[in-house]
């Protein structure tokens, strides 16, 4: 281990989970790219040290948000059974898949990601609660429940929309995780906020919550593989967990809307950088 | 159903505890492996059979391991509560992780 890169690896991981934690997103899409584009890491390598940050950050950033009851476990539990089903998809598929297509598929969720910073997201309109569907999936598994509201000091009662759909596309957030070794926030966030229906803090605390085991389903399997580089995973995650726990205090004086202006930019040009690495262009760094 | 928020609650508490404590163990264990591993010269004579890429290796391995642990306290409340339900899930998310390893093995 070269201490000077053992540095570098942790600054660029503490950095990118540092200004992801001002605007709640997960740093997991920016490790990648930082490996492969400014450390000419081999893309398998980077997506698993990306995954092992991703259950880091996940795991490190649960326990306040339980603790402030935002975390709805129940409804955690049951999407993660698609989640996971969809990492072990994922497992099996990295094998077959080309680089180029990895590259290809980064740019795609990238560019994804720059236009749902783009569109702030709006409060859904909460179901009636007084009449709840008592033949839908949620009620029979129990899922509606309430979070404290701070400003009024109040519980605010929520019901959980339609599981099935939602289970669906947690499938496919599962798959996109394992083979980008990303959180897919990109992918949960809609399927909870327009399939479930979930306050914004309530959404944002469960996927968070969910990330971990859906991770940990690939990263076990790339583990034991031999697929995970100690040397580069070990420094990425301390510096994405720190970051995020750390950093987010420091810059929470940062303007927010100037940050995410500039995420913008950034995730649309590593999309460009990416989609021309799947191409075999390569502008920065040495290695497609 | 004040005593199933309570219980909920009280479930919540102990996971975050988990999380919490089991990522502070995994990310000490990390920085002791990079400081063993920058400094390994200095010490190596003293103990030959440590070094620091294991012990990052063991640190990155528990944070895997936090998820996983995770469901497995989930399973043990829900059994212990006698509920069913949520045992069969917890069971089922498990066994697709140790599927997932299986086939890594």
């Amino acid at each position: 281990m070269d201490p000077t890169m053992v540095f570098w690896l942790f600054a660029a991981a503490f950095g990118a989970s540092a200004l992801g934690g001002v605007l709640g997103m997960a740093s997991g899409i920016f490790i990648v790219p930082i490996l492969t584009l400014l450390f000419s890491i081999d893309i398998h390598v980077a997506i698993g040290a990306s995954i092992i940050s991703v259950i880091a950050c996940s795991c490190g950033s649960a326990a306040p948000l339980l603790k402030r009851r935002l975390t709805n476990i129940r409804l955690a539990l049951v999407l993660e059974t698609a989640t996971t089903l969809g990492a072990l998809t994922g497992v099996f598929l990295i094998g077959v898949v080309s680089n180029s297509f990895l590259y290809g598929l980064f740019a795609f969720i990238l560019a994804l990601s720059a236009k749902q910073m783009l569109v702030r997201r709006r409060e859904v309109e909460v179901a009636d609660i007084s009449r709840p569907n008592v033949k839908s999936l949620a009620t029979v598994l129990r899922l509606h429940s309430s979070f404290p509201d701070h400003a009024s000091g109040r519980d605010v009662p929520y019901q959980v929309g339609h599981v099935p759909i939602s289970l669906a596309l947690m499938y496919g957030a599962g798959v996109i995780s394992a083979l980008l070794g990303i959180g897919s926030g990109v992918l949960k966030i809609p399927a909870m906020d327009t399939a479930l229906r979930l306050p914004i803090k309530v959404s944002s605390a469960t996927s968070n919550f969910m990330i971990g085991v859906t991770a940990a389903a690939s990263a076990g399997a790339y583990f034991v593989r031999g697929d995970i580089d100690i040397g580069i995973a070990g420094p990425v995650a301390l510096g994405s967990v720190v970051g995020a726990l750390v950093g987010a205090r420091l810059l929470m004086g940062l303007p927010a809307d100037k940050i995410r202006l500039s995420f913008v930019v950034v995730l649309s040009l590593l999309a460009v950088q990416m989609l021309l690495s799947a191409l075999g262009v390569q502008l920065l760094g040495e290695s497609a | 159903m004040k005593s199933t928020t309570n219980r909920i609650a009280r479930c919540e508490q102990s996971i975050a505890g988990l999380l919490w404590n089991g990522t502070w163990l995994a990310s000490a264990l990390v920085t002791a492996g990079i400081a063993l591993g920058a400094t390994h010269d200095s010490w190596s004579f003293v103990a030959p059979g440590l070094s620091g890429y294991n012990v990052m290796k063991t640190g990155v391995a528990f944070f895997i391991i936090l998820p996983i642990a995770r469901v497995a306290l989930m399973l043990v409340m829900s059994l212990r509560e006698r509920d069913y339900v949520y045992t069969l899930i917890s069971v089922f998310v498990l066994a697709v992780i140790a599927a997932g390893i299986m086939v890594g093995l």
